[in-house]
């Protein structure tokens, strides 16, 4: 019995730092995900209400609606990123301690958090851009930029995860 | 639900809403128009179309108005979170319905006729429930506190056959039912609007009854509690001239519509100016809303819009069949932005 569970315990503190790395790769792909979900689904409410009137704005709010989507990508690149790196998706086995792993972990945070609130904000953004082309499509430019502006900060988040997770050395 | 989300599709559609609203072109072009058949021609462009062709005659284009302006009220009724905030828009016509009821029954005890003629379908109440209690005087089911206040009316008029105060006391309760429906809303921008209103309808009596020469004293009943200006500091403005009423009142935002007390000479010119500002007034009480994207107050500010249009075009088609002066027409005619 007891050499069972000293096999279980040598097996769990050998594998423990890849798992924090993946649980870390989980939380920020699952956060950015759904912040994505609801910043498009706070837009979408504006884009119905303009096309229940004129359904012929479906492109202009179609590139609005896109907006906050791009946050769950980054999540999920910085969650590939992660995997990677611990090994997971092939290549040569890779001892991560869970020091490393905390690492890992810590460094996609960043992304997690960021692009969850980022992509929220922008749903926010967007569906006020949504409503400025129900009045004035030709304004269609200015409209995109206004929620852009908020990616700044998302991407900006997914450059320090890189950074960070490209820093622990393995 | 966060308001965003409630909100979210509601004020994109208002906005796109927008566009269906005259704008001062279609106003200009009905001024310019050489007589009413003109008029209509050109309202016959515009949303009104579908209900004039159910017209019986020119001169009937109230119920057209009327017609589309129910519509707009049922439309955002189905898509409006809140339907209570419809309700209170539409209250003022369920008491109008009620004073035309109750003065076509005074009429009626003194060998008249009734005037079901002037009742509205705008209410929240259809006319044929508000006849039906009224005929078989079973008010059980009557809301808004009419319940009570109808055999109270009834009493009162046998009493004394004074009108006025039953008109009086019927707007007492309209403005404190809006407050309480608002309060029961819970959002400060409703509550603001119809504290708004209810000023608007304060200063209206003031001048009123400052035209009629009634004392500060006897002018107490028919100013209503709840608006942001006490009924103290308004019955104050009694015994003051009224170049410095806007003066006196700096401190609100209702100054800009006072600042036509200032250069105006006679009375009736000024009811007319003042009247228009403050139509304008309760609009601006909202009007921050029209920059977010999820305030449920958008709501109030499409409705008012769309009574100012209805009003708009009832002033030019009226003024249009009698013939009256297109600049004074102009001169009359509130703004409206979608």
């Amino acid at each position: 019995m007891d050499q069972v569970v000293t096999t279980l315990l040598t097996t769990m503190s050998e594998q423990l730092g890849a798992m924090i790395a993946v649980l870390g790769a989980g939380i920020a792909a699952g956060f950015a995900g759904s912040g994505s979900a609801i910043g498009i689904a706070i837009a979408d409410e504006a884009a119905s209400g303009i096309m229940t009137e004129d359904p012929g704005k479906f492109g202009l709010a179609l590139l609005l609606l896109a907006l906050p989507g791009t946050q769950g990508i980054y999540g999920l690149l910085a969650a590939f990123f992660a995997i990677l790196k611990v090994g997971l998706l092939g290549g040569a086995a890779v001892k991560v301690t869970i020091w490393q792993g905390i690492g890992i972990f810590g460094s996609l945070m960043p992304i997690a958090i960021a692009c969850y609130y980022s992509a929220v904000a922008q749903g926010k953004a967007s569906a006020g851009a949504i409503l400025l082309i129900s009045k004035r499509p030709e304004e269609i430019g200015k409209a995109v930029i206004l929620p852009a502006m908020v990616e700044t900060y998302a991407v900006l988040a997914l450059l320090l995860s890189i950074i960070l997770m490209n820093s622990i050395k393995l | 639900m966060a308001q965003a989300e409630r909100y979210g599709y509601t004020v994109a559609r208002l906005r796109a809403m927008g566009h269906r609203l005259l704008d001062s072109g279609v106003f200009q072009r009905m001024l310019d128009a050489e007589d009413l058949q003109g008029a209509l021609k050109t309202l016959n462009e515009t949303c009104y179309a579908s209900w004039l062709v159910e017209m019986k005659n020119e001169g009937a284009f109230d119920e057209a108005i009327e017609a589309e302006l129910s519509y707009v009220y049922r439309e955002i009724e189905q898509f409006a979170p809140d339907k209570a905030m419809v309700t209170l828009c539409k209250m003022p016509y369920d008491f109008h319905n009620v004073k035309v009821l109750l003065k076509s029954v005074f009429l009626q005890k003194s060998g008249g006729n009734r005037r079901w003629d002037l009742l509205t379908r705008l209410g929240n109440l259809s006319p044929e429930f508000l006849i039906e209690s009224l005929e078989s005087e079973d008010y059980r089911l009557l809301p808004f506190g009419l319940r009570g206040m109808i055999p109270n009316c009834l009493a009162q008029w046998d009493q004394s056959h004074d009108i006025l105060e039953i008109e009086r006391r019927l707007d007492d309760l309209l403005f404190s039912q809006m407050g309480v429906l608002a309060a029961e809303l819970e959002q400060k921008g409703v509550t603001e609007w119809v504290r708004g209103r209810i000023d608007a309808e304060n200063i209206r009596n003031l001048l009123r009854l400052r035209r009629m020469q009634v004392e500060a004293s006897k002018a107490a009943g028919f100013l209503h509690e709840g608006g942001i200006i006490s009924v103290d500091k308004l019955l104050s403005l009694m015994g003051e001239p009224l170049e410095s009423w806007g003066r006196l009142l700096a401190y609100t935002d209702l100054t800009g519509a006072l600042s036509q007390l200032q250069d105006v000479s006679d009375f009736d010119t000024l009811i007319v100016e003042v009247e228009k500002a403050l139509d304008e007034y309760v609009l601006r009480v909202v009007e921050a809303a029209r920059f977010s994207s999820s305030a449920p107050e958008n709501v109030l500010y499409y409705l008012w819009s769309k009574e100012m249009e209805a009003k708009n075009v009832r002033i030019i088609l009226v003024g249009k069949a009698n013939g009256a002066d297109r600049d004074v027409l102009r001169g009359l005619l509130r703004h409206v932005n979608g």
